[in-house]
């Protein structure tokens, strides 16, 4: 492994084009640092985004640089069922949208692990750190391992050296914009890795002469949208399906700090609704297409005698052959930018669980915001640094992307995924049977790796698929034991009252709605209001986390709104997709076609005296 | 037919299907999804409308376009 491919495919005009692209993204990152004024800019962006740009950001973080790749390698081997993983996400939405986020939204939850606190205790708050801690580095390991290999292979570098030039480059915009740089990036990173996805795509079928003849070239075996059920054990359906449909997805669902980040970046769970409908529906199978449409195409050359490639090298072979200098910079800056958007989100969410969960609570209880920001920026060098130790792991261990990216999935999240959902659907789920679950749990999956005892625990959940498919099936394994784990616990152990679940469990979104507010429920449907802004000092902001606006009683009827309801005004530009915006809480009606707020209000929206905006009521 | 590329869907979309009931299931006893305002009517037909699209999706990649034959591919 990683030896250096005998023939460099790049031209000096592809490393210009990649350079420019290194240096045009980290300056478009550090422009939004403008944004960043506090911790919550710095986590949330200033949650106030709209769908469309959460949406685009989020394709571009769920493909990792080990996607082309990886899905290549697939498409090549076994035809369109690469498109597995991206095509099983839909079943988890209604859990994430009518359940899991309302709770961690409305209880102003900052982190996963604080969430485990308020609902099960400080012990399950330190093992739910340790745990998603070591799943986000390893996880940035994977990243930056992967385009050290794609480095390595085009350019004879050392992977250490490819990984650790990418990491400084993502550290430096997100050191000084935070989130808001990392979802500006990623929106611009997600487009270019689509349009570089099918762009290699479409001009295969365009060299082919057409999709029935591209579609022609393709063995049968590769046409259908699943592999076997039980075969070949190291891409059966059952075992894709256990490992990232289960346990992948749920993972970035329920415990993802990044992905959870992203959500409460929205404006309001309203738009997380949209927000999916575009990311799941739409984005992700044009993502599936673009990241396995390279090994497709690669093996329809190679059936046609035009091209020699193993499926590994596919998409890069694949992409050289089709394109002309200087383009084929753009399909190396598309991996990068894939790296990148990916890795940006999970340093930048490695570093809000340090401050949240570690920094804050054990070190610096009392600590000014000011000095969290400045504790946040510090830990995000750190994360990307510990992420580089990584790929010196997967550098020793591990000759395949897919089997170091299937070891991090399967094993590290079962324990947290199965915590969640048993917290937030199962009231009689008590806080020993968390700490059982999470730190049995992590044991047990621990002791699924020690040769001979794989075979004893994972062996019988292989479905006669034998070893090759026990990276894919301990998913199943820590499924079970986990589950088991934590309903046997909660049998003979007490569960906390109703009244310490409020908030906190299905069944009390609304208790965690009125929470957030601070009163009643506004769910009246209304439309939008176009109103003025103007600044006044006099105005008092009693709840720094929510300022005060007055608005006419017009807008307030067109609203269906009233006095003490959350509005959101913002700049009528969609194209800001929501930067220039903030939260407001209405107060008794003032003069007409004039939105009057405090100075504070003012900076935080970026909004200009007088300038015009769009107001609605968010609840 | 080849049942071995059936079962992964009667798998997938089994377990997918239980999933998005319990989902929908919790939303509708907690008054989250509240089934009398147009919000949460579209809501669900969005959610129920997801999954039927997907499972077209691999419907038709199953089903039909596999057995294409030559020259005569959309």
């Amino acid at each position: 492994m990683n030896q250096p491919a005998t023939q460099v495919l790049g031209q000096p005009i592809d490393y210009i084009v990649i350079l420019g692209y290194f240096v045009a993204i980290v300056l478009f990152g550090l422009y939004f640092s403008r944004y960043t004024r506090n911790t919550k800019d710095f986590f949330f962006g200033g949650q106030r985004f709209a769908w469309w740009l959460i949406a685009f950001s989020g394709i571009a973080t769920t493909v990792g640089s080990y996607s082309f790749v990886k899905y290549s390698d697939v498409g090549f081997k076994y035809g369109l069922s690469s498109t597995q993983s991206y095509l099983n996400d839909w079943f988890w939405m209604p859990i994430l949208l009518l359940v899991w986020l309302p709770i961690i939204y409305y209880q102003r939850v900052i982190s996963v692990p604080e969430y485990f606190e308020r609902r099960f205790g400080r012990p399950s708050r330190v093992a739910a750190t340790c745990i998603v801690m070591t799943y986000l580095v390893a996880y940035i390991g994977v990243n930056l391992f992967t385009l050290g290999q794609v480095l390595e292979s085009l350019l004879g570098w050392p992977v250490m050296a490819g990984a650790a030039g990418t990491a400084v480059l993502v550290t430096i915009y997100v050191v000084a914009g935070g989130q808001t740089s990392v979802i500006m990036t990623d929106l611009a990173q997600g487009i270019i890795l689509l349009v570089v996805g099918l762009g290699v795509l479409f001009a295969g079928v365009y060299h082919f002469g057409g999709f029935g003849d591209f579609w022609a070239l393709l063995p049968e075996s590769h046409k259908y949208a699943f592999s076997d059920l039980t075969s070949p054990p190291k891409f059966s359906a059952l075992g894709i399906y256990m490992q990232d449909g289960v346990i992948n997805t749920g993972a970035f669902v329920l415990m993802n700090q990044g992905m959870i980040m992203r959500f409460l970046s929205l404006k309001s769970v309203k738009e997380a609704q949209k927000m999916a409908v575009a990311w799941i529906l739409i984005l992700a199978p044009i993502a599936a297409i673009a990241t396995g449409g390279g090994g497709w195409i690669g093996r329809a050359l190679v059936a046609n005698g035009e091209l020699e490639t193993s499926s590994k090298e596919a998409f890069i072979r694949t992409a050289h052959f089709l394109c002309a200098p200087g383009i084929f910079g753009f399909v190396l800056a598309a991996l990068t930018a894939a790296l990148m958007s990916t890795a940006d989100t999970l340093i930048n969410a490695v570093s809000a669980i340090f401050v949240n969960d570690v920094w804050k609570p054990f070190f610096r209880p009392d600590a000014k915001d000011k000095d969290l920001l400045f504790v946040a920026r510090i830990t995000t060098i750190f994360a990307a640094a510990v992420g580089l130790a990584f790929v010196v792991v997967y550098i020793r261990n591990y000759d395949s992307i897919y089997q170091a990216h299937a070891m991090v999935t399967a094993s590290i999240p079962a324990p947290m995924v199965v915590a969640v959902l048993m917290g937030i659907l199962w009231k009689r789920f008590t806080p020993t049977a968390c700490f059982v679950t999470l730190v049995g749990g992590s044991v047990a999956m621990g002791l699924s790796f020690i040769p001979g005892l794989d075979d004893l625990l994972i062996g019988p959940l292989s479905f006669g698929m034998g070893p090759d498919s026990y990276k894919f099936m301990r998913a199943l394994y820590g499924l079970i034991v986990c589950g088991g784990l934590g309903i046997v616990t909660s049998l003979v152990t007490k569960p906390k009252t109703a009244a310490q679940l409020a908030g906190l469990v299905n069944g009390t979104q609304l208790d965690a709605m009125r929470q957030y507010k601070g009163g009643e429920v506004n769910r009246r449907p209304g439309k939008k209001a176009r109103l003025r802004i103007a600044v006044d000092p006099d105005l008092q902001d009693e709840d720094p986390m929510t300022p005060s606006a007055v608005v006419p009683q017009s807008a307030l009827d067109t609203m269906a709104a009233g006095p003490g309801d959350l509005l959101y005004a913002c700049d009528p530009r969609w194209w800001f997709g929501g930067l220039r915006s903030v939260h407001v809480k209405a107060g008794d009606p003032g003069e007409e076609g004039i939105c009057r707020v405090s100075p504070d209000a003012l900076a935080d929206a970026h909004f200009t005296d007088g300038q015009e905006v769009t107001v609605e009521k968010i609840m | 037919m080849d049942m071995a590329r059936v079962w992964p869907i009667v798998l997938q979309y089994g377990v997918g299907a239980v999933l998005c009931a319990v989902g929908v299931w919790c939303g509708l006893r907690s008054g989250f999804l509240d089934l009398k305002s147009a919000d949460g009517k579209r809501l669900l037909a969005v959610i129920i409308g997801g999954f039927v699209a997907m499972l077209a999706l691999v419907c038709l990649f199953t089903f039909w376009l596999p057995f294409v034959p030559r020259g005569t591919a959309p």
